[in-house]
């Protein structure tokens, strides 16, 4: 059984831990589209003002959202 | 070289374009300027020079002297940035100290058990969710703090504001648009690591722009009206010539 549906059969039988983990994973979800805007952002500053700094701070951006991805796929197997 | 028509109070044009290119061809020349883009500039540099005496390399510097590479949208192919400055870096401590707190507070935990009736899973989780949360505060006040900036080129003072994520204002005055530049510093703070606020009241459509908490203000503001002087002096010599 996949994780999915795991998480779809535990929320028919009502379970808070299910229930639980349906918010983080909704909440981490919504962290994602976050780190999308500050990649987005960081993206505008950098066009701006172009510095020294815009390729590191490009990159930490970046890292960031993959770091958010992570985490939520993390979330979905752990949890 | 263009041809200028010179008109006079009460003139009205009426004829099309090849009459007005006739007319202009046949009109007195209206006299160039005195001197030059490339040694306006050169006099610009050489008073910023000679307040600071070296270029700044340092990419995180809340007060760049002549920076190295670096470029903002709308200059322009021959514009110099002259100044290019943020806020003092001790503006920065506030938020330096929260996330310091926020780092170390997982570790109290172990002595205030909050998150003890959740499962190890959740507990591992929050946890991480917690440092996430940390690094994009980092990062977002870091952006904050990097991105908004005033620049001061050879040709006008230009301020960059980032207030959210996507909200942006850049307002700008031409240097011979400023009328009065001033600063004020107070408190034991601002007077022990010298930064301030400069003002500019300018002609523009915006009076007033304040450059908050920076470095060195005595020096931005001799800066600025050196620069004020160097445009006064290139209008008089426009017009005596």
């Amino acid at each position: 059984m996949t994780p999915f549906e795991q998480t779809f059969e535990n929320l028919l039988r009502l379970d808070i831990w299910a229930l639980a983990k349906l918010f983080v994973l909704v909440f981490l979800g919504v962290y994602v589209a976050f780190a999308v805007v500050l990649v987005k952002q960081v993206k505008l500053m950098t066009a701006v003002l172009d510095g020294n700094l815009n390729l590191p701070l490009k990159a930490l951006a970046l890292a960031h959202l993959v770091l958010a991805g992570m985490v939520l796929l993390l979330a979905l197997s752990i949890l | 070289m263009g041809l200028y028509i010179r008109l006079k109070k009460g003139d009205k044009i009426v004829a099309n374009v090849p009459t007005i290119y006739r007319a202009a061809k046949n009109s007195p020349k209206i006299p160039p300027k005195s001197r030059d883009d490339q040694a306006r500039r050169l006099d610009t540099v050489e008073i910023v020079k000679e307040e600071f005496g070296h270029r700044t390399k340092n990419p995180l510097a809340a007060f760049s002297i002549l920076p190295h590479k670096v470029s903002f949208e709308t200059q322009e192919i021959k514009e110099q940035i002259v100044l290019l400055l943020r806020k003092h870096w001790i503006t920065n401590l506030p938020w330096m100290a929260v996330t310091l707190l926020m780092l170390a507070a997982p570790a109290f935990l172990k002595f205030f058990p909050l998150l003890e009736f959740l499962p190890a899973r959740f507990q591992f989780i929050t946890v991480v969710i917690w440092y996430m949360f940390v690094l994009a505060y980092v990062l977002e006040s870091f952006l904050s703090w990097y991105f908004n900036v005033y620049i001061i080129t050879d040709e006008r003072f230009i301020d960059v504001d980032f207030y959210s994520l996507i909200y942006k204002r850049i307002s700008e005055a031409k240097l011979d648009r400023i009328q009065d530049v001033s600063y004020s510093q107070g408190g034991i703070i601002q007077a022990l690591f010298n930064f301030g606020t400069v003002t500019v009241q300018t002609a523009g459509e915006i009076p007033e722009f304040e450059l908050e908490a920076v470095p060195q203000p005595a020096r931005i503001t001799k800066v600025l009206n050196q620069l004020l002087l160097q445009e006064e002096q290139e209008k008089l010599e426009g017009r005596v010539s």
